[in-house]
């Protein structure tokens, strides 16, 4: 127990200093290995964990998802699912906050990426609320809330990494996140009613739409909608693996840019790098998390911690909802993903053993990610969104955003009482 | 330097990532439609990922897009930043040369038993190889900008999520 209570503070200490995460993740857990057991252990374990994830087949699923998002953010796609999503409801008030939300949730139907996401919308929306004199807060909040709704509809990157490190089925995290992430988007909506009920002149309606020109909208978005049915649907249906679908995927979004002429030779090649970069980057963190998992799982941390808390006479519920408020307030000055790859080895086995389906504690660990994303002072959407719209400036940016974190709170708590809401579409897969 | 390794990486990392989705694509397209899949995609996919992942690293590393807590930086006053910065150079430095002797003795085991992929009979000693030179490579990054603290990028937020 002790020992890995060094280690994690050890870790802390690193990453105060600035050592990058992965890296002070991967050097406690040899250092911690060699201590404990073996140096000839602990270099043996590091070489095959390098060796092991450098040749995974599965983990082919990663870079393949990473891509296709790329390639659909290259294509200019978000341009028209905004549209189409304005077109229908932009006449209500704070129309084009609504339009937002709708349009970002059909994007991370194809992108696996808050960040990305979030990083699209504003490029695409922010212009249209700026001329129609939406607040700058409202508007970089909405984008910022919006953003997140990449990782809970699928594909999503941290439901892969999730599902790598806890060996829980991709495909049906996937169909789990899909009812969550409409009621997160519902309920971001429902925010913008309330908030622009007290300032309706920061966001007016936008003008009504016939059918007619509704229709033709919807025929601007038909890329989004074959990518969707094809990737999706065939990982849900059991017609291909998630790593397959992935490569579907991210094919059919190279074809489709290809079709709509955004990309030459050079932006191809530029789009491949970034994926690349971004995969190794998450692969270092992976291989790193992974050692550091390795040396908690030989001390007598997580058994003891399992033992604690079972015998503390909690109802299970309870127990769940205490490591959510761990990570609401971790997520506030943490990098969500390095939380959740240090607090893994340790929560998950608790949530096994109080005989919860990992499916559902991977919705919540996403639905945690995303407010962590969202919530003040660090959160990585703001800052994205902050590097774009640099005239806008944090304090405006944290001012808009705190509805919509209240909001996915409130929305997390839903998802922790009902279950079912994650676990029903799963439920049909195979 | 930095610029033909940035060319060179690049373009390794990228070629093997646009080759795992043209063989996966194809693969699939194969079996599904035309009952016929593409011998060994799956452990040409396993090599490519080397591939895509380690040529990737340096360019990770030349770009400071590691995962870092950087909440303090601007609280710190620029000689601590300066020893800080080098301290922490140093010690990525030293880890990723360390990986890469790691990697190269396991390359040598690979090499002695001969272990190759399962259908196609591909050596794999050398992709081990590669793995350790990568390292290397991305270890002397790191090594440079220690000496030279001030070219080091640390703009890069590692947009992961």
């Amino acid at each position: 127990m002790t020992e890995a209570l060094i280690g994690f503070i050890a870790i802390f200490v690193l990453a105060l200093l600035r050592v990058p995460l992965a890296f002070g993740m991967g050097l406690v857990g040899i250092v911690g290995i060699g201590l404990t057991r073996s140096w000839v252990a602990a270099l043996a374990s590091t070489a095959q964990v390098v060796h092991e994830t450098g040749f995974a087949y599965t983990l082919s699923v990663i870079p393949l998802f990473i891509l296709m998002g790329n390639f659909v953010a290259k294509a200019g796609l978000a341009h028209e699912l905004f549209h189409a999503a304005y077109v229908f409801i932009g006449h209500l008030r704070g129309g084009l906050a609504h339009a937002t939300i709708a349009a970002c949730a059909g994007f991370g139907a194809i992108c696996g990426s808050s960040i990305a996401t979030a990083a699209t919308m504003s490029k695409v929306a922010y212009p249209s609320m700026k001329k129609l004199g939406y607040s700058d807060s409202l508007s970089t909040g909405v984008i910022a809330a919006g953003g997140t709704l990449g990782i809970m509809i699928p594909p999503s990157t941290i439901m892969v990494i999730y599902g790598i490190v806890t060996e829980t089925n991709i495909g049906k995290l996937f169909a789990a996140g899909v009812l969550p992430g409409l009621l997160t988007a519902l309920l971001l909506m429902t925010a913008v009613v309330i908030v622009t009920s007290r300032d309706p002149e920061h966001a007016p309606a936008g003008e009504k739409f016939n059918w007619s020109e509704r229709w033709k909208a919807l025929r601007g978005i038909w890329g989004v909608l074959l990518l969707v049915i094809v990737v999706l649907g065939g990982i849900y249906g059991g017609f291909f693996t998630a790593t397959e679908g992935a490569g579907i995927g991210a094919a059919g979004a190279f074809l489709f840019a290809v079709g709509r002429r955004a990309l030459t030779l050079r932006s191809t090649l530029d789009v491949l790098i970034e994926s690349a970069r971004t995969t190794a980057m998450l692969f270092t963190l992976l291989i790193a998390a992974t050692i550091f998992a390795n040396f908690v799982n030989f001390t007598t941390m997580p058994g003891d911690l399992k033992d604690w808390i079972t015998h503390l006479g909690l109802s299970p519920v309870m127990i769940v909802g205490a490591m959510m408020v761990i990570y609401i307030l971790l997520g506030t000055v943490m990098e969500e993903l390095t939380m959740v790859l240090l607090t893994i080895p340790l929560f998950f086995p608790i949530v096994v053993a109080l005989g919860f389906d990992p499916v559902w504690f991977g919705v919540l660990i996403v639905m945690v990610i995303q407010i962590g994303l969202i919530s003040p002072p660090v959160g990585m959407n703001l800052f994205v969104i902050n590097t774009l719209l640099p005239k806008v400036g944090l304090g405006n940016i944290f001012r808009g955003v705190w509805p919509f974190v209240v909001v996915q709170i409130i929305t997390l708590g839903i998802l922790l009482a009902f279950p079912s809401l994650s676990l029903w579409l799963p439920s049909f897969m195979k | 330097m930095s610029k033909h390794l940035e060319t060179i990486c690049g373009l390794l990392a990228g070629i093997a990532l646009f080759g795992i989705m043209a063989l996966t694509f194809f693969d699939v397209a194969g079996r599904k439609f035309l009952s016929h899949s593409i011998t060994g995609s799956l452990e040409l996919t396993e090599l490519l990922m080397v591939i895509v992942i380690f040529a990737a690293l340096p360019l990770v590393s030349l770009r400071g897009e590691h995962v870092v807590f950087d909440s303090l930086d601007h609280v710190l006053p620029k000689a601590v930043r300066t020893v800080q910065q080098v301290l922490v150079q140093g010690i990525c430095g030293a880890a990723l040369l360390g990986l890469g002797y790691l990697m190269w003795q396991t390359g040598g085991n690979f090499l002695e038993s001969g272990e190759t992929t399962a259908q196609l009979a591909i050596l794999k000693a050398p992709f081990i190889y590669g793995m350790s030179v990568l390292c290397v490579i991305t270890g002397l990054v790191h090594l440079r900008f220690m000496a030279k603290p001030s070219q080091a990028n640390e703009d890069g937020d590692g947009g992961t999520l």
